[in-house]
């Protein structure tokens, strides 16, 4: 159930109280009268305020800030700590156990983590208001809805020095929450191309100046994938087609990309995963396959324990030299629901994961990396953090300026229903 | 039955009429919470419209308020459109896979029930035993025998052969993955229906001349009608909904199902949760004139018992 801004939602009025009338009609409707009931009905409420929402959606040439509202403010400086436990709601295998004991230890706190699968159902529990998270880890791309979807409390720096102290300028101030109103960000990923170099010829990829082609090259066909993400399989078959900025592109070329993906049903064979590059990949199941960074960095101990993690390689597309196309580059954040019941523990626990010492710890694990002024890029591959030879996934601040690089962001939501339309025609099999 | 009742009601009776209702609330009760309003949600998704920020569906509980465009949509697309090719795809997947069950299962629970002997307890658990690893693992233990290069494929090597790759996109791993995920299902049922059938009617066939054969087609396959019809449609309601199955054995849209369609407008492309819910709701529709069918059978099955 969402509340929609207009209707001035604050925490006391949710529990709206219906007449005994309203309610005597609904459940009339439904034949019988279930306790739960009124909460459902309450979506009823919204059908009248439903036009011309604005969203905040910031490109680094554009940063905006995000909205603040009067009855959603942030907590005041200098209150005392909560009862734990802290709850934590994250995506699977997203924290290093070692760092959550660590704040554990830091927070005098217990630390709780519950899970979910995808975005979607993370936004669905959490405007519920039915469960009530401390710390939630959204991407970047879906700040500006949360915000306006009021799932987020505003934060109050004064709690989280270590933003301004350890983290990037350029993501201590970004550009889709400028002054970090509502989140902090958490880790960087760039999305291009890893393969086996014993199945692929890494020329096919480096030496191309339109390195997504690949995925097009039926010498691969049957051992290659890509992600099954509509916005990561259609940005990437956009960028192909030549486009610089995805969420710019006119239905026509939305849909030549859909049909690009099409074509790679029959001509590759092509699969769709969300661990074809991770887990795949080192078992052998798959050549080549669209990748995250962080999924590559990890993916070396994915390797069966007779499997040679060297001949994992990743490419992002938007830093080959003499590359004619774009690749997509962003990061996660995060941030403090609207119901949290422990909002100081939980500043203090972004705080806390936004230390230099908590930040590496976290990466060695997670495989994704922070974005920390003391962590040297180049460092983490002579300090082999990261191998050589997957010394393309480690990512750099100027990534994100190169003319290249698409800072995925939020799409607006009528582009978000086109793609989604065009993607169902890719998932249909053509 | 309760004709008998109605024609002499005595105050007996009378005081026990309420009895038998009595005993049945907490079981509509049951249904009602988790079987009718569930079913309400579903369809006041399917008519309701999307939020304007999460791009999610937002329920419509009131029918004055009811927006069919999103059937519409799906009906339209099932008739030549592509959600008709999965549909059809969905139903040839089932129907090959139940017909795979029940070409190997019947024979397993016909040889369990007649004539496993003193071992049937053991030969029972035998084929139950590895159901109770959850359908998940089973599926992702297939993976790993169909990896390239694993034990699957070096048998193929020992006889020389080059062997396909399992894991992209075939129809047949997928269909082979259903009746081994689905197959117990049906034996068990047709245990029981071939458990039952007494022996002095097959004894009778062969007095009478009959051949083993014909006594099999002519007395023992009647008699366990009722067995396979069960069978069938416990295994095919669930697999018309399987979507994890091709998930983790292909993973290509050549080999999406129904399920893979409702769970990608449902979990993926929410701005479509609409049309998944019409879905949900047409394909329901669709398997219950599959069980309709089952209960007029077994109804009439049971009428020519009694008479």
């Amino acid at each position: 159930m969402v509340y929609h801004p207009r209707e001035n939602w604050s925490p006391a009025r949710r529990k709206r109280v219906y007449t005994r009338r309203d309610f005597l009609q609904r459940a009339a409707l439904l034949g019988i009268a279930v306790p739960a009931l009124p909460s459902l009905l309450a979506a009823c409420a919204e059908r009248d305020a439903e036009e011309g929402v604005e969203l905040a959606i910031g490109t680094p040439a554009n940063p905006v800030q995000q909205p603040l509202f009067e009855d959603n403010p942030a907590i005041e400086s200098g209150l005392s700590d909560e009862e734990g436990p802290l709850q934590l709601y994250n995506w699977a295998d997203y924290i290093n156990q070692d760092v959550v004991i660590a704040a554990q230890d830091a927070l005098g706190v217990e630390i709780e983590i519950t899970t979910f699968f995808n975005e979607e159902e993370a936004i669905q529990k959490i405007s519920s208001g039915e469960v009530q998270f401390d710390v939630w880890f959204p991407t970047s791309q879906v700040v500006p809805k949360s915000v306006s979807g009021r799932l987020l409390q505003p934060l109050n720096l004064d709690y989280i020095p270590n933003l301004e102290q350890y983290v990037w300028p350029s993501l201590a101030n970004p550009y889709y929450d400028q002054g970090s109103r509502y989140t902090v960000p958490y880790v960087l990923y760039s999305t291009g191309i890893a393969w086996r170099v014993d199945q692929v010829d890494s020329a096919d990829i480096e030496g191309h100046a339109n390195a997504w082609d690949v995925f097009w090259n039926d010498k691969y066909a049957g051992i290659a994938g890509l992600y099954d993400s509509y916005t990561d399989a259609i940005a990437m078959a956009l960028f192909r087609n030549g486009l610089g900025d995805p969420s710019q592109a006119s239905e026509a070329e939305v849909a030549a990309a859909a049909d690009s993906l099409i074509e790679l049903t029959e001509l590759m064979n092509v699969r769709y995963t969300i661990d074809g590059a991770y887990v795949q990949i080192p078992e052998g199941r798959m050549g080549l396959h669209q990748a995250w960074s962080g999924d590559i960095i990890n993916s070396q101990y994915y390797f069966p324990e007779d499997g040679d993690p060297s001949v994992m390689r990743y490419a992002w597309p938007a830093r080959i030299e003499g590359t004619s196309v774009n690749a997509a580059i962003s990061s996660d954040t995060m941030a403090i629901p609207v119901g949290a019941q422990r909002p100081v523990l939980a500043h203090k626990f972004l705080n806390f994961m936004l230390d230099e010492e908590s930040a590496l710890l976290n990466f060695e694990w997670v495989g994704y990396q922070p974005p920390q002024k003391g962590i040297d890029t180049d460092l983490l591959i002579q300090d082999e953090w990261v191998p050589e030879y997957l010394a393309a996934a480690v990512v750099r601040e100027e990534d994100f300026e190169l003319d290249t690089a698409w800072v995925q962001g939020q799409l607006d939501i009528a582009t978000e229903t086109l793609w989604s339309d065009q993607w169902n025609r890719v998932k249909a099999g053509g | 039955m309760p004709t008998n009742l109605q024609a002499g009601e005595s105050d007996a009776v009378g005081q026990r009429r309420w009895v038998w209702p009595g005993l049945a609330l907490p079981g509509v009760v049951w249904l009602l919470l988790l079987f009718v309003v569930p079913f309400y949600a579903i369809f006041a998704v399917a008519m309701g419209r999307t939020d304007p920020i999460f791009n999610r569906p937002v329920p419509e509980w009131n029918p004055v308020y009811w927006d069919v465009s999103s059937f519409s949509r799906v009906i339209g697309d099932l008739f030549g459109g592509q959600l008709g090719t999965i549909a059809v795809r969905t139903v040839i997947y089932v129907a090959v896979a139940s017909f795979l069950c029940l070409l190997l299962g019947y024979p397993v629970a016909y040889f369990v029930s007649r004539r496993s002997g003193r071992w049937r307890g053991l030969w029972l658990l035998a084929i139950l035993t590895p159901f109770w690893i959850n359908y998940l693992m089973r599926m992702m233990a297939w993976i790993n025998l169909l990896s390239p290069g694993a034990q699957v494929d070096r048998a193929f090597f020992l006889f020389g052969l080059d062997p396909p790759s399992w894991l992209a996109g075939q129809h047949y791993v997928v269909i082979l993955g259903l009746v081994y995920g689905y197959i117990p299902f049906l034996i068990l049922p047709l245990f029981g229906a071939l458990d039952r059938i007494d022996e002095r009617t097959l004894e009778a066939a062969q007095d009478l001349g009959a051949s083993p054969a014909r006594t099999f087609w002519r007395v023992t396959l009647p008699l366990s009608k009722q067995g396979i019809l069960a069978g069938l449609v416990i295994i095919m309601l669930p697999m018309f909904g399987d979507y994890y199955t091709p998930n983790l054995l292909s993973g290509s849209p050549r080999n999406v199902m129904m399920g893979n369609t409702i769970d990608q407008f449902i979990n993926q492309t929410t701005s479509q949760g609409g049309t998944g819910a019409a879905l949900t709701i047409v394909l329901m529709l669709f398997v219950a004139v599959l069980m309709a069918y089952y209960l007029v059978t077994i109804g009439r099955a049971a009428k020519e018992a009694r008479e």
